[in-house]
């Protein structure tokens, strides 16, 4: 028997950090965590016992969210994702660090304001794959797009917090700036 | 440049990139990227950079926490009651 407790408390952290990143604000993620996660507990006998419990609870927030802050989203959600240019850092750093030893010198922090930079739409599939480790199928699922998108929007999301993360490293001087 | 007879150019490869790190891609085409890799340098490179990337991402990404006391309110909460917060 699947309970609450056993299948979705344990998600808890991963249900505020999605939560975050909807919502940009520590304090809206407190409430829509709280507000996702009494709906789910009421809503538990709908829980299919086997499937991806995390993804379930994901869900709820996200529809939770656009039920009541869409008309607040953040400006970042109105950038035009298919103008944003798509590059890899490699060439960049392929003499000087092509191992991408860099990236392990950026703290926790820059990494999660890098990732909150980020237009909505990638940075949603930037945390449900990478930090939440969905599959293509369950994010597809979960945003209500086609699995091809969720493949060119992940390849563009990353490609730009990756050169997000380069140019702080620049910054930082963790790395020569490359010549292209 | 065809992929029929089982070889990918680098250009092929760098397109399945992403689908091969997540693991998402046919047994199949994951072993012709494979094959590929281990014969280009080139290739491995960009795969090696990728993946330290994502690694990165997904460690530093997740290191975010629920607030304490948020985290007993809701466990307060649920335990307390059936169904609790009703309407």
């Amino acid at each position: 028997m699947a309970t609450f407790e056993a299948e979705a408390l344990p998600h808890l952290d991963a249900v505020y950090r999605f939560a975050l990143s909807l919502t940009g604000d520590p304090t809206r993620a407190e409430d829509l965590t709280q507000e996702s996660m009494f709906k789910a507990h009421r809503a538990w006998h709908q829980y299919r016992p086997g499937t991806n419990a995390r993804a379930w609870l994901f869900t709820i927030v996200r529809n939770t969210f656009i039920n009541q802050y869409r008309r607040e989203q953040r400006e970042a959600g109105n950038v035009d994702i298919d103008a944003i240019e798509s590059f890899s850092v490699f060439r960049d750093v392929q003499e000087a660090d092509p191992e991408g030893r860099f990236f392990d010198q950026i703290v926790d922090d820059e990494v999660i304001q890098a990732i909150n930079r980020l237009p909505a739409e990638f940075r949603e599939v930037v945390m449900l794959s990478d930090v939440e480790e969905l599959s293509y199928a369950e994010i597809a699922d979960l945003i209500g797009v086609p699995v091809g998108t969720v493949k060119s929007r992940l390849f563009r999301a990353r490609q730009a917090l990756q050169r997000e993360l380069y140019r702080y490293a620049v910054e930082m001087g963790y790395i020569k700036p490359g010549v292209r | 440049m065809s992929t029929a007879g089982g070889r990918l150019t680098c250009a092929e490869c760098a397109e399945q990139l992403y689908e091969y790190l997540d693991q998402e891609l046919s047994p199949e085409l994951e072993r012709a990227i494979a094959a590929h890799l281990e014969e280009c340098a080139n290739c491995l490179g960009r795969f090696t950079f990728e993946r330290a990337f994502l690694a990165v991402v997904a460690r530093r990404g997740g290191s975010a926490a629920i607030p304490a006391q948020l985290r007993d309110r809701i466990l307060r909460s649920i335990r307390g009651q059936a169904a609790p917060e009703r309407g």
